[in-house]
């Protein structure tokens, strides 16, 4: 166990490592990216620039300016933007995180409970027009972009139709932190959820059906019709629990992800001022402290969370279990 | 008589403005802009948000006015603007007595000496091309650590004297004073960039709380009292309120909704004809001293030869580029560097020559013939523009027009952040690129002398705002003759005269002038536009 735990470790920092390099000589070898000139401000003098190199050390050596970047991320944690100039980026992102996780996690409620109502309803009915309907619906999640549909859904919630009586209780865009509002922190997120779920319902949802209608021909869960369970229990008890093992790993990933700053299109539509709207903005202002920190960041979520599945089948699937 | 009368108006009219006065004082004017500024040190931030929020919150020596229609600049902490002697280079201030800092410090001319001392410790941008001149500034250039600018600026207490002296004369000296990195702050300020800790400023409002991903909050500062109306007016409202995060899309429809009095970000221009057009009274729009031109870089082929630089004036449609940037009511065509409302300003397009009826109407086939003189027809040409939906629809447009007069012509479209430096950069080659310029302060030379003096060109540097590097010594001269000239009508011909003949060198093609789309909320009142500091944050009410 202990084993397996450093291993993991080990696992995480050379990842982190690879990441890293990779942002960092990506960045200066990006031409015009020297941000010397952006710091210094426009029509800077020679000396003003050569003033601000020094400050920022980028008149050092690439690898000890890298070396002196990873120690002020993960050391000491006072590694500043270098377009807001002061601010830390460390506890930026902490401070971007709990929004990003208020978005995350009512979403993932709202796509696991709809994706796996679809997929069961759609399997217990297959081959209806119940099923075919679901499927076609789960089609259209997935093929709408998220940016469009929040940007359509805000059109009619905040323009169109704000003054009319469906939509006048929504909120203008922004966030509003769960400590000091529940209610308009709920007001506010219940639409990015809806729309950040919708595609994973539909492609959890087909997803679910595909695994439960196989799972229809595995022999235990013939065993289970043959000793006369209801056919609920054969569906929910027997078959959704097996079937559940592609939806959980695929949930661990996406998850993840979208913790790490995968919402970021969600985010920046509603202006929710997440980690992914963080990512957003750094890179579009080619921010190399503030890229660094939200991709360090998202990284470290990615591993954890490929762990957490890792352990999550072993309680899913007996196989799994008996072979450890 | 005449006296009871004065008074009799008085006292009718005295307790109207009282009245006035404690009917609109009061509430949170609550504004919106996508992120932050780079920094809040007043002297090192270039970025029109801060000059717009700083305009409140902090005091130079001189100021812009801020109020309606007047640019020149005026006294603020010191009691007048003198005139200067020694031919010009001798400038002698004396300090208002009895203002403070919102720390509840006195301010001193200690204060004000150690202010223009850390525009070279800390790094101001404009450190070497604003106040470069001041006798010692070189040396603090070299050595920020050891700036003492001994000599140039000379203080007596007693009396609270302020005394600048600068090597060269400078008419727009005083201009320099008044922007807002010349600010004075207390002379503990730390001697780096504060970043995102506010310093103590003297104007009405001080910064409480900022965060550059979440939002600023400003409140009154409780040490000041009115001491001009024109330098640094009393505020209406008792709290500034900045929220970032929206895009500009869902800002315009925030204001729509009453959720923001402002934004900050440009109009989209899918959504100017809906202001317009539905929200018309919470709209106000006004001229920019600020241009979007072709840069076209003199040491690179084809640009290297005039009569391809002229081809390129002749050629562009900038009713097109009217169109493409906003429409009429957003932009106005641009055909000199010195823009509408800039002292030296001639209404004409002299690149497009005398005769032509209508001025603004290209001129393909005389282009064409200009560019087969130059010898550079067929030649491959690449316009590097800024990656957004405005320039990349301009870039396409010129892209047409470069290849119908004779080169193979192509966009290279570079994402914002980086774009402006890229060009700069003598090392990457940029043949042509479109680009911008904003005015600091409302002079000739914040747009002649920065843009096409030979001293702003620094090869293979990132900042080398000489863009075209332009090196005419017929224009060099002129820059220093109108420098020396003291009578302000003369100067302005000599200004003027430096346009055209800029223009006819043509080491730039001017397209547009922009003028500024403000959108504000229903309940917002008492709109003032006051110049390079746009909406007064102070002079707007909200109840």
């Amino acid at each position: 166990m202990a084993m397996a735990l450093l291993r993991r470790l080990g696992q995480t920092v050379l990842v982190l490592f690879g990441i890293s390099v990779l942002v960092f000589l990506v960045f200066f070898a990006t031409p015009g990216a020297d941000p010397t000139a952006r710091i210094a401000g426009r029509n800077a003098s020679p000396e003003t620039m050569a003033l601000i190199r020094h400050q920022y050390g980028f008149d050092r050596p690439l690898p000890v300016q890298y070396e002196r970047m990873m120690v002020s991320l993960f050391v000491t944690r006072d590694l500043t933007s270098f377009v807001d100039h002061g601010e830390r980026v460390v506890p930026e992102v902490f401070r971007a995180a709990p929004v990003t996780l208020s978005l995350v996690f009512g979403a993932a409620i709202v796509w696991v409970l709809a994706s796996i109502g679809m997929g069961t309803l759609a399997t217990a009915l297959r081959g209806s027009l119940v099923d075919r309907g679901l499927m076609i619906l789960g089609l259209i999640g997935i093929s709408m972009p998220v940016f469009w549909l929040g940007e359509v859904i805000n059109l009619v919630t905040q323009s169109r139709m704000h003054d009319s009586w469906m939509f006048s209780w929504v909120p203008g865009l922004g966030y509003v932190p769960l400590t000091q509002d529940p209610v308009g922190w709920f007001k506010v997120l219940v639409i990015p959820w809806i729309t950040l779920a919708i595609l994973f319902i539909g492609i959890y949802g087909r997803v679910l059906r595909a695994d439960l209608v196989a799972a229809y021909s595995e022999d235990f869960m013939r065993t289970a019709q043959a000793k006369g369970l209801s056919a609920s229990r054969v569906l929910f008890r027997h078959g959704l629990r097996t079937s559940m093992i592609t939806f959980v790993s695929l949930f661990g990933l996406d998850f993840a992800q979208l913790v790490g700053g995968g919402a970021l299109l969600t985010e920046v539509v509603f202006g929710l001022q997440g980690v992914g709207r963080l990512t957003y903005q750094a890179l579009s202002n080619l921010d190399l402290p503030l890229i660094m920190a939200t991709v360090m960041y998202s990284a470290v979520f990615v591993v954890l969370a490929n762990a957490l599945v890792d352990i999550l089948y072993v309680l899913l699937d007996p196989r799994v279990r008996d072979a450890g | 008589m005449r006296w009871l009368a004065a008074a009799a108006m008085m006292a009718v009219a005295m307790p109207a403005a009282a009245l006035a006065v404690d009917l609109h004082r009061g509430g949170t004017l609550h504004l919106t802009a996508s992120s932050g500024v780079d920094t809040l040190d007043p002297q090192i931030s270039y970025n029109s948000q801060s000059t717009e929020l700083f305009a409140a919150v902090y005091d130079g020596l001189a100021t812009f006015p801020k109020a309606a229609g007047a640019d020149n600049a005026v006294a603020d902490l010191a009691e007048a603007l003198p005139v200067p002697t020694d031919a010009g280079r001798t400038y002698r201030f004396i300090l208002r007595p009895g203002i403070r800092f919102s720390n509840g410090q006195s301010l001193t001319v200690d204060d004000v000496a150690a202010s223009l001392r850390r525009i070279f410790k800390a790094g101001s941008p404009t450190a070497g091309s604003f106040y470069g001149n001041i006798v010692g500034a070189q040396a603090c250039l070299r050595s920020p650590a050891d700036c003492t600018l001994a000599g140039g600026v000379v203080t007596d207490p007693a009396i609270r004297g302020i005394t600048i002296r600068l090597v060269h004369a400078d008419p727009e000296f005083l201009d320099k004073l008044a922007w807002t990195h010349a600010s004075i702050l207390p002379a503990s300020a730390p001697p780096h960039d504060a970043g995102d800790t506010p310093l103590p400023g003297t104007g009405a409002y001080r910064i409480v709380s900022y965060d550059p991903h979440h939002g600023m909050l400003l409140d009154r500062n409780p040490y000041f009292h009115e001491w001009d109306a024109v330098a640094q007016p009393d505020g209406h409202v008792d709290r500034i309120r900045l929220d970032y995060g929206l895009d500009e899309e869902a800002e315009i429809t925030a204001i729509e909704n009453g959720q923001f009095d402002w934004m900050y970000e440009n109009k989209p221009l899918d959504r100017l004809g809906e202001i317009a057009g539905r929200y018309t009274a919470q709209v106000h729009v006004f001229d920019l001293p600020s241009l979007y031109y072709l840069a076209m870089n003199t040491r690179q082929p084809p640009f290297d030869r005039l009569a391809a630089r002229q081809a390129v004036n002749l050629a562009v449609d900038r009713r097109a580029a009217v169109l493409f940037m906003g429409g009429p009511g957003a932009m106005l065509p641009a055909c000199t560097m010195l823009p509408r409302g800039i002292t030296g300003h001639v209404p004409d397009c002299p690149s497009l020559g005398a005769g032509s009826p209508d001025r603004l109407r290209p001129d393909p086939v005389r282009a064409r013939a200009l560019v087969a003189a130059s010898g550079t027809r067929g030649m491959r040409v690449i316009l590097v523009v800024n990656a957004s939906r405005n320039e990349d629809a301009l870039g396409e447009n010129l892209r047409e027009t470069l290849s119908r007069i004779g080169w193979d012509a192509e966009v290279r479209s570079i994402t914002p952040a980086v774009q402006f430096n890229y060009i700069q950069n003598s090392a990457n080659k940029v043949q042509i690129s479109l680009t911008g310029w904003d005015a600091d302060y409302p002079g000739p030379a914040d747009f002649l002398q920065v843009l096409f003096d030979c001293r702003n060109i620094h090869p293979g540097s990132n900042s080398s705002i000489n863009i075209s590097a332009f090196c005419d010594p017929a224009v060099q001269a002129m820059f220093d003759r109108a420098n020396a000239t003291p009578d302000t009508v003369s100067r302005a011909a000599l200004w003027s005269a430096i346009d055209r003949r800029v223009m006819e060198q043509s080491p730039v093609a001017p397209l547009v002038q922009r003028r500024y789309v403000d959108f504000v909320s229903r309940r917002l009142g008492h709109y003032v536009n006051a110049g390079i500091y746009h909406m007064l944050f102070s002079q707007v009410w909200v109840q």
